[in-house]
């Protein structure tokens, strides 16, 4: 037999199908595999359009009221029904979904970011920097998330008052929030959540990708790259990092759920994105006095929030089965 | 065992070092804030009094008696006084911002009297009244030790607390530590009832689910497990108060009774807020327990018994659940921290008097002494607790070893 006859492949032979087909049949599989996993993406995916076409999606402006039609139950006019200010549910929600999207996003890669940069440093250096980082993690998780994060928004200010560094400023900081129907308009204050968020979530994440990190340094090719003389920084993003990129997909798509709940509850206690309709907020209020006799004042927000964090853990939970089966534990 | 012991707690010392700093670091980046909310609780009368003293000090004459009121001064000191207040009014930014743009040299004393006195009257009573605020504010400030330096602020917290002081609220003069004494005994109740609760529902949950793991009853568990994860707490407890008053019309009490006073009165209060808590802890509970069993059911010890022919499930149970327990002793300590988490909302929507309200109350007015206390409080409880828990999962399991 010779050698060229080896090395190539008659094309009939090709089992590799092209790339499109190939990503096809692996959403299938995925769907067919993990229903539950494919709800939860979907979940995400309508979160995200709805928040992204809010202003074609609902009816009404972001704060408009129909005085004289206050607390209607919900209809053929109003589909959600109208809350105690007049103000239709439905597109409450509707925009109410753009504070979830943004605040969830954008907290996973802050705290994505935060974790992964000091996990990679912690756990490759190792050292008295490792040391030092642990502590300081231990007291970073030693509290509760929700008091760092009351405490946190108590001194930046999400509330408009005041600020540090200008974050949190009231309306006279950016253009006034009434002026449309984007959560980008309430820039402060939606930062300050961000950032607080961010970084209180980052702590619970670091421990896990330091582990990861120290796991993948223990591979050969590891040293065998440090000894061929690559520096550290090459050796960190060529090598390490490509590999702990699962563990990190993992992780944010879990703090996805936390995140969006973690909004929520400081949306319902006051302290979250106060001048842009919310979830947490519509279910705070009077419409705990009038839940009673009005259910669906309540129903509504309380429901797409679970919708949406429900289906974040259940997008985390199959990608953590498919991408790295060992940190799910329970197959 | 021991010398472990003694190493974990000294390792506390620093961490609660740490804790203070970065709380105290937290609210030391703003150090307005109490003081503008104290400020307004009290009259801005006392605003000119500061004014007056900021006059006295532009005329540098000690013989003024500042706050007392002032005996009816002779011309030559009315007219004195009145040039100064007007050098005091032009050193405030307005005022600066003003004489820019009419190109008034500040500098020049007849000048930049005669520009203050242009002014019309409103707008310089505005402007004074806004100096004895600020005046005002500074000398309460300085009261209340907040115009130190962080490190000496943080150096007389941290000596009074080693004294068991843990210093008085901003307001209202009430003792941190009454205030804490009183609390701390309902929140732990909360959490104990809550942790019993959720453990109740997730242990046997989590067992049947993983002995029965891929069939219709795990598939219905595992879901209503992250149910519970994703379900708000606030969201839950509306619901409960909101149906309870519509199909029972019953409503939750509103003043708390002492465990001890009035046991029905009290578990009537705390049962439901503790279980909709504990349900909120059932979820990772729940998964945990079945990982754990799945994890023990796997073992050879397990397939030994059944091949001996051991009767039934129960039998088996009986090892696998005893094994696959202890690092559910674990996870209810390092659930501490969820459970304090979660209970400040609960609190609040029941309205029972515990730290975690207490918490959000000193949170919303700026009332720093509390804030730093109860954070204190639950890092200790936090550390100790996951002493506690290693010690334990040390001293049950043999293969463990510190």
């Amino acid at each position: 037999m010779s050698v060229a006859a080896e090395t190539s492949i008659p094309s009939q032979l090709r089992t590799e199908r092209p790339a499109h087909t190939r990503v096809a049949r692996g959403l299938v599989r995925f769907v067919r595999q993990k229903p539950l996993g494919a709800f939860g993406a979907v979940v995400f995916l309508l979160i995200i359009l709805v928040a992204i076409f809010s202003p074609w999606i609902a009816p009404d402006a972001v704060d408009q009221t129909h005085t004289g039609d206050e607390l209607v139950s919900p209809g053929a006019k109003y589909w959600f029904g109208t809350d105690h200010n007049g103000r239709d549910i439905f597109s409450r929600i509707v925009y109410g979904a753009q504070v979830t999207a943004l605040v969830g996003i954008g907290t996973v890669v802050l705290a994505g970011l935060l974790a992964t940069t000091i996990g990679l440093i912690s756990g490759y250096f190792m050292g008295w920097v490792d040391v030092i980082v642990q502590r300081l993690v231990d007291i970073w998780i030693a509290f509760p998330a929700i008091f760092l994060i009351l405490t946190m928004a108590a001194v930046l200010g999400t509330t408009g008052e005041l600020g540090f560094l200008g974050l949190g400023r009231g309306p006279n900081w950016g253009p006034d929030p009434r002026d449309g129907p984007w959560i980008w308009y309430t820039f402060p204050r939606t930062t300050v959540v961000i950032l607080i968020l961010g970084v209180v979530l980052a702590g619970g994440a670091i421990r896990v990708i330091r582990s990861s990190v120290v796991s993948v340094k223990a591979n050969p090719y590891i040293e065998a790259a440090q000894v061929l003389g690559a520096s550290h920084t090459r050796i960190i993003l060529r090598h390490v990092l490509p590999n702990i990129v699962p563990t990190v997909i993992v992780l944010a798509t879990v703090q996805l759920g936390t995140a969006v709940l973690a909004e929520a509850t400081l949306s319902f206690l006051g302290v979250g994105v106060t001048n842009f309709p919310t979830w947490g907020q519509m279910l705070s209020g009077r419409t705990r006095d009038l839940m009673a006799s009005h259910l669906y004042l309540g129903l509504f927000p309380g429901f797409a929030i679970f919708f949406a964090v429900f289906g974040f853990n259940m997008l985390g939970d199959a990608l953590r089965d498919v991408l790295d089966p060992r940190l799910r534990g329970s197959r | 065992m021991g010398q472990y012991i003694v190493r974990r707690l000294l390792l506390i010392i620093p961490t609660l070092i740490g804790v203070s700093l970065v709380v105290m670091g937290m609210i030391r980046l703003l150090p307005g804030d109490a003081v503008d909310i104290v400020v307004s609780e009290n009259t801005t009368g006392g605003g000119l009094a500061g004014f007056e003293r900021l006059v006295d000090q532009e005329l540098k004459d000690p013989s003024w008696p500042g706050i007392e009121p002032v005996p009816d001064p002779s011309e030559a000191d009315f007219a004195q006084r009145q040039a100064a207040g007007l050098d005091v009014l032009a050193t405030t930014d307005d005022v600066r911002e003003m004489a820019a743009a009419e190109g008034v040299n500040l500098e020049d004393t007849e000048a930049r009297r005669a520009f203050v006195e242009s002014i019309p009257t409103a707008r310089r009573m505005e402007i004074r009244n806004k100096i004895a605020l600020d005046a005002y504010k500074d000398s309460i400030r300085a009261k209340l030790g907040l115009d130190k330096s962080f490190f000496a602020q943080w150096w007389d917290w941290v000596s009074s607390a080693v004294r068991l002081d843990l210093g008085t609220s901003l307001y209202g003069n009430q003792s941190v530590n009454d205030e804490l004494q009183r609390r701390l005994p309902v929140t732990i109740q909360l959490g104990l009832l809550a942790m019993f609760f959720g453990a109740v529902v997730a242990i046997p949950t989590g067992i049947i689910s993983a002995v029965k793991q891929d069939s219709i009853v795990d598939y219905v568990v595992r879901s209503f497990a992250i149910a519970m994860l994703s379900l708000p707490s606030f969201f839950f407890a509306t619901l409960v108060i909101a149906l309870a008053m519509r199909w029972f019309n019953y409503s939750f009490p509103i003043f708390y009774s002492d465990l001890w006073e009035d046991p029905v009165a009290n578990l009537e209060q705390v049962v439901v807020p503790a279980f909709i808590l504990g349900l909120a802890l059932s979820g990772t509970l729940m998964r945990l327990t079945r990982t754990e069993m799945l994890e023990v059911l796997r073992q050879d010890y397990i397939r030994t018994a059944r091949a001996k022919g051991l009767r039934g499930r129960i039998v088996v149970m009986r090892h696998a659940v005893r094994n696959a327990l202890l690092p559910i002793i674990t996870i209810l300590g390092i659930q501490i921290p969820v459970l304090i988490g979660g209970s400040v909302v609960i609190e609040g929507i029941f309205g029972l008097p515990g730290v975690a309200a207490y918490l959000l109350d000193s949170i919303r007015g700026r009332d720093y002494p509390p804030i730093i206390a109860v954070n204190m409080i639950v890092a200790l409880i936090v550390v100790f607790a996951n002493l506690v828990v290693d010690v334990c999962y040390a001293y049950l399991d043999p293969r463990v070893k510190l």
